[in-house]
C-alpha cells in the first residue's frame, strides 16, 4: 500500500491541453473516486497514474517513487478496465495469472495466489472457462482478480460498472467497497455516475475541463459545494438554481429577493457578500416544502408519485423550471399554484463568478 | 408462363455453367486414365481400359524422379515463405495499425506499390547473383516473401484493428514488454486471418511459375509448376504422361479447397477489397 | 525505417516498437525495391548483367519502333481491357444466378471458384488441347452442332482473344465471389422497400444491385486490370506469344529479350510495363473510388 500524489501535473495534446494543471494527494488505503462529465479528463489522469499516457509535465509520485518516466508494470499498479480487456484465447486461470507468469512467478507461488483471488471473489468455479463463456459481472470479477493477484500498492479502475446492466451495478458496487475493507489497498476509481462516486469514495474529485473543481468526502460535496459545476453535478435530482440580488447583509445571515423568490434569508460568509450584488442561489430538490408563507411561488407541471415520494417539476414565475422531492404521496394537480419555502440552513449561494459564498462547518 | 420461362432459362444456365467449368477437369481426369495412343487423339472420350497406374509409375520416375524432387522444393519454398510471411506480415501489420507515425503513409504507399508494380526481372537476377543467391531455394524464399508481403500485411492490418486496444494495455499493466503482447496476446488472436493467410499464400506460392521461371533455373531446383514446363517438350507425344502430371499438382489445391474453402474465399475477397 | 525505432519524448519505449517493420522493410527494399529502382538505371543501358554501357533513351525508342514490340504493347492493353470487362459482366451475371434460390448452388459456387486456385500452367496446356483445331474436343463439340470452329490458337486475329477466354475462365471464380460477397451485403431493406413500390425484377438489379455492387465492380476492375496487364503465364504455357507475334505481350517480350540475352531491353520492357500500370491503373483507381465516395 502506498500514498499518491500528483503535483501541477499537466497533459497536452500536441497543443490542446486536457489536463490544467492537476494537484492532488491521496492517503494509504484511501478509495479515491474521479468523478465528472464525459471528457472531463478523468479517465486521462488515471491512465497517467496507470503510465499508459504520458505526463507533459508535473510529478507523479506513488510512495515516495517519482513515476513520471517509470514503466507501469513497475509502478505497483493494477488496473480493471471497462471493457474487463480479458485475453481472449485464455482461461479465466491463465488470465488471472497472466502478469505473474510474465513475471517469472514459480507454478507453485502462481497457483496458490490465482487460487486465492478466486476464492475471495467467489469464482473458483470458473477458472477453467474461457471468458466468451462468462457473464458479464463474472468478466468483471474476473478483471478484478488479475488486479488482485498482481498484489499491487494502488488499485485503478476504469469505469469499471458501466458495462453491467443497474441490478447487477449495485451488487458489484457493494462487491469493490467490501473488498477495498479487506484488502485495506489504495483505490482509485472513475466514473460519470455520481451514485457510485457517493457511495463508494472516502474522498471524491470532481474534475471539469482538466480542472480539479473540488477535493472532498462525498456528505462534504453534497453539502457544501465549492461551485455550481459541483452542486449541479452532485446529487440527484439536480440543485435548482435562479438568479437572485442581495438585499441586506446582517452578520451571517444574508437576505436575497428575485424574479422567482420573495425574501429569503440564506447563510453566507459576509465577507464575500455586499448588497447589490447579483448572485445565483441554489437549493436541492429535497430541501423545499409546501409552506404558505413560502418565499417561492411555482405553478405545477409534470407530478411523477412514486409512492414513497412525490416528485414534482414546477414552472417558476421567471419561466425557469425546478423540481421538488415531496415526502410520501402528494396528489397535486397540474396547473395548481404551490408556494414553497427554502431551508435556509441548506440553501447556497454562488457569486458571480459561480463560487459559494456559503461556509458551513 | 412467365415463371416456367425464366424457370428453363435458369436450368439452361445452370447446364451451361456446369458444362462450362466441369469438362475441362473431366478432360484431365480422362486423359490421366488413357494409354498414349488413345490420348494422342486429343478427343474427349471414354478412356478403352485404366492405365492410370502406369502413366502414374511413368510420370514420377521419369527423369530420374524430378516430379518427386520437384514436390519436396515446392513443399521446402510454399513452408518457408509462408512461415515467414505470417511473421513479418503481421509485425508489421501490428504496428502500423497500432501506432500513427509519419512513417505510416510512406509504408502505406510502399505497399499499394507492391501489389501493383511488377517486379523488374532482370535487376533481380543480377542482384541475386551479387548476393549468390541466384538459383538457389534461399534467394527464391526470399523472392516469394517479398513479392507477397504487401498482401498479407493488408489482410493482417484490417484484423488487428478490430482487436481492441484494451487488450494491449491490459497487457501492459500486467508486466508484458512489446514481445509479450505481440507474441502472447496478440498474435494467438489473429490465428483466423492467420490460417486465411496461410491458405491464400499457399496456393499462390504453389502455384507460382514465373517466378521459379527466372530466379530458380535448373532441374535439380525444379517446382511442380515447371515440371509440366519441363515435361511438355519431352511428353509431346505423350499427352497421357503430360495430363497425369497436371492432376498430380492439382491435388494439393483441391485438398486445401475442401479444408478450406471458406477461409480462401474471405481471404481473397476481403484482401481485395482493401487493396 | 531505422529512425522509426521511436522513443517518447520522455525517454519509454513505446509498446509498438518501430523495428518490428524492420525483417520486413529488410526483405521488401532488397529484393523488390532496390530491383525496381535499379531497373530505371539498366533500362538505360546495353548490359551483359558484368557490363553496362548507357545508350541513354535507345531501348525504349526502339519498344516503340519495332512492330513486333509495338504489337506487344497494345495487346497488353488490348488483353487487360477484355479480360477485366468480359470478368465484370460474366462475373456479376454469375453472381445474380448463385445468389438466388437455384439448385445445386453450393456446389455451383465452389465449381466456379475452383479454378482459381488451380496451376496456370495446367489449365493452359489443358486448354490448348480443347482448342486443337482439328482434334480439339471444343471444335469437335461445334461440328456436331454444324458449325466449323475456327483454328482457336493458330489464327493470329484470333490467337490473343482465345487465351484471354481462358484467362476468364480460370479468373471469373473470383470476380463471383467479390461480387457475390457485395451483393449479399446489400441490405434486405432495400428490395423489400422496391417490393412495396411494385419495382420488377429487373427494376430491382437496375436500381439497387447494380448501383449498390459498384465497389465491387471497382474492385473487380482494378484487380484484373493489374492482372491482365501483367500476364505471361497463361500466355506462354498457351501460345508463347505466337503465332508469329499474335499474341505477345509486354510480359512475354521481357522473357524473350531476357532469353536472347538483351537485358537492357528486357528491363526497358519492365519500366514501359511499369509506366503503363501507372499510367492506366491509377486514374482508373482514382475515378472508380471518387465515384464510390459520394454514395
Amino acid at each position: 500500500m502506498a500514498s499518491l500524489s500528483l503535483s501541477s501535473v499537466r497533459k497536452n495534446y500536441g497543443a490542446l491541453p486536457v489536463i490544467k494543471g492537476v494537484d492532488l494527494s491521496i492517503e494509504h488505503g484511501e478509495f479515491v473516486v474521479f468523478v465528472g462529465p464525459s471528457g472531463c479528463g478523468k479517465s486521462t489522469l488515471l491512465r497517467m497514474i496507470a503510465g499508459l499516457e504520458e505526463i507533459t509535465s508535473g510529478k507523479l509520485l506513488i510512495g515516495s517513487k517519482l513515476c513520471n518516466d517509470m514503466e507501469p508494470r513497475d509502478r505497483g499498479i493494477a488496473m480493471v478496465f471497462q471493457s474487463y480487456a480479458l485475453y481472449p484465447h485464455l482461461s479465466v486461470y491463465d488470465n488471472v495469472g497472466f502478469g505473474l507468469k510474465l513475471a517469472k512467478t514459480p507454478k507453485d507461488v502462481r497457483d496458490r495466489k490465482i487460487r486465492e483471488a478466486a476464492r475471495v471473489l467467489k469464482m473458483e468455479h470458473l477458472l477453467d472457462r474461457k471468458p466468451g463463456q462468462l457473464s458479464g459481472g463474472q468478466r468483471q470479477r474476473v478483471a478484478i482478480g488479475r488486479a488482485i493477484v498482481r498484489q499491487p500498492e494502488v488499485f485503478l479502475f476504469d469505469e469499471p460498472l458501466s458495462n453491467l446492466d443497474a441490478a447487477l451495478r449495485v451488487d458489484m458496487r457493494m462487491e469493490i467497497a467490501k473488498l477495498h475493507k479487506e484488502l485495506g489497498a489504495t483505490m482509485i476509481y472513475v466514473t460519470h455516475d455520481q451514485v457510485e462516486a457517493m457511495t463508494l469514495a472516502d474522498k471524491i474529485v470532481v474534475l471539469d475541463g482538466g480542472v480539479v473543481q473540488q477535493v472532498g468526502a462525498p456528505i462534504e460535496l453534497y453539502q457544501r459545494p465549492a461551485n455550481l459545476f459541483v452542486a449541479g453535478f452532485i446529487g440527484s435530482p439536480k440543485m435548482n438554481f435562479t438568479p437572485v440580488r442581495v438585499d441586506a447583509v446582517n452578520g451571517n445571515r444574508v437576505a436575497v429577493s428575485g424574479e422567482d423568490v420573495i425574501n429569503l434569508t440564506v447563510e453566507a460568509d459576509p465577507s464575500n457578500v455586499s448588497p447589490g450584488d447579483t448572485m445565483t442561489l441554489g437549493v436541492r430538490p429535497h430541501d423545499l416544502a409546501p409552506n404558505q408563507a413560502g418565499s417561492i411561488v411555482a405553478r405545477v407541471g409534470l407530478v411523477e408519485r412514486l409512492g414513497n415520494e412525490t416528485i414534482v417539476s414546477l414552472e417558476l414565475v421567471s419561466g425557469t423550471n425546478w423540481l421538488v422531492v415531496l415526502d410520501g404521496d402528494r396528489p397535486l394537480a397540474r396547473g395548481e399554484t404551490l408556494a414553497l419555502g427554502a431551508d435556509p440552513a441548506k440553501a447556497i449561494l454562488f457569486d458571480a463568478a459561480g463560487k459559494s459564498v456559503t461556509r458551513r462547518s | 408462363m412467365r415463371s416456367r420461362a425464366s424457370l428453363l432459362g435458369g436450368a439452361i444456365a445452370l447446364l451451361v455453367s456446369l458444362v462450362v467449368f466441369v469438362v475441362p477437369f473431366a478432360f484431365i481426369v480422362l486423359m490421366a486414365f488413357k494409354d498414349r495412343r488413345q490420348a494422342n487423339l486429343l478427343d474427349f472420350s471414354w478412356p478403352n481400359g485404366v492405365h492410370l497406374w502406369d502413366n502414374l509409375v511413368t510420370v514420377v520416375t521419369t527423369r530420374n524422379w524430378m516430379l518427386v524432387t520437384a514436390f519436396i522444393n515446392s513443399t521446402i519454398l510454399t513452408v518457408v515463405s509462408v512461415t515467414l510471411l505470417v511473421l513479418l506480415g503481421a509485425m508489421v501489420g501490428f504496428v502500423l495499425s497500432r501506432r500513427k507515425t509519419r512513417w505510416n503513409p510512406l509504408a502505406e504507399f510502399l505497399i499499394l506499390s507492391g501489389l501493383m508494380i511488377p517486379p523488374a526481372v532482370v535487376p533481380t537476377i543480377w542482384l541475386l547473383q551479387g548476393l549468390q543467391l541466384f538459383g538457389t531455394l534461399s534467394g527464391m524464399i526470399l523472392i516469394e516473401v517479398a513479392y507477397n508481403l504487401p498482401f498479407t500485411i493488408i489482410l493482417y492490418r484490417a484484423f488487428i484493428a478490430t482487436i481492441p486496444r484494451d487488450l494491449d494495455e491490459a497487457a501492459i499493466i500486467d508486466g508484458g514488454r512489446p514481445m509479450d503482447i505481440f507474441f502472447k496476446v496478440i498474435l494467438p488472436l489473429l490465428w483466423p486471418v492467420t490460417v486465411t493467410n496461410i491458405v491464400v499464400q499457399s496456393v499462390g506460392i504453389f502455384n507460382d511459375f514465373t517466378n521459379p521461371l527466372y530466379y530458380l533455373p535448373g532441374n535439380a531446383n525444379a517446382t511442380v509448376q515447371l515440371t509440366l514446363y519441363n515435361f511438355q517438350s519431352q511428353f509431346n507425344t505423350a499427352y497421357n504422361l503430360l495430363f497425369t502430371n497436371i492432376a498430380l499438382i492439382t491435388i494439393p489445391p483441391l485438398i486445401v479447397f475442401l479444408f478450406f474453402n471458406r477461409q480462401i474465399v474471405a481471404g481473397m475477397t476481403a484482401g481485395a477489397v482493401k487493396g | 525505417m531505422v529512425t522509426a525505432i521511436a522513443s517518447t519524448a520522455n525517454g519509454r519505449r513505446s509498446p509498438y516498437p518501430g523495428w518490428f517493420f524492420l525483417p520486413a522493410a529488410i526483405v521488401y527494399g532488397v529484393f523488390f525495391l532496390m530491383p525496381t529502382f535499379a531497373s530505371f538505371y539498366f533500362s538505360l543501358t546495353r548490359w551483359s548483367l558484368f557490363e553496362a554501357s548507357f545508350i541513354g533513351l535507345e531501348n525504349f525508342i526502339q519498344f516503340f519502333r519495332e512492330p513486333f514490340l509495338v504489337k506487344g504493347l497494345v495487346n497488353t492493353v488490348l488483353y487487360a481491357a477484355v479480360t477485366s470487362g468480359m470478368k465484370v459482366v460474366i462475373g456479376l451475371l454469375l453472381a445474380l444466378m448463385l445468389t438466388s434460390q437455384i439448385m445445386g448452388r453450393g456446389l455451383l459456387r465452389a465449381l466456379v471458384f475452383f479454378p482459381v486456385l488451380v496451376s496456370t500452367i495446367g489449365v493452359g496446356i489443358t486448354f490448348t488441347v480443347l482448342m486443337h483445331p482439328t482434334k480439339g474436343a471444343i471444335n469437335e463439340g461445334l461440328s456436331l452442332l454444324g458449325i466449323a470452329g475456327p483454328g482457336w490458337l493458330t489464327d493470329p486475329s484470333l490467337a490473343l482473344f482465345s487465351v484471354a477466354l481462358v484467362d476468364v475462365w480460370k479468373g471469373v471464380g473470383l470476380a463471383t465471389v467479390i461480387y457475390i460477397a457485395g451483393i449479399v451485403a446489400i441490405p434486405k431493406d432495400y428490395y423489400e422497400a422496391a417490393r412495396i413500390d411494385g419495382g420488377t425484377k429487373f427494376q430491382n438489379f437496375l436500381y439497387i444491385t447494380l448501383p449498390l455492387s459498384r465497389p465491387a465492380t471497382a474492385t473487380v476492375i482494378t484487380l484484373s486490370f493489374i492482372g491482365g496487364l501483367r500476364t505471361f503465364d497463361l500466355i506462354w504455357a498457351m501460345t508463347k506469344g505466337g503465332p508469329g507475334f499474335a499474341s505477345d505481350t509486354i510480359a512475354s517480350v521481357i522473357y524473350k529479350q531476357y532469353q536472347s540475352g538483351f537485358f537492357g531491353l528486357s528491363t526497358a520492357g519492365n519500366v514501359v510495363l511499369f509506366i503503363l500500370i501507372a499510367v492506366l491503373v491509377v486514374p482508373i483507381t482514382a475515378v472508380l473510388n471518387r465515384r464510390e465516395g459520394h454514395q
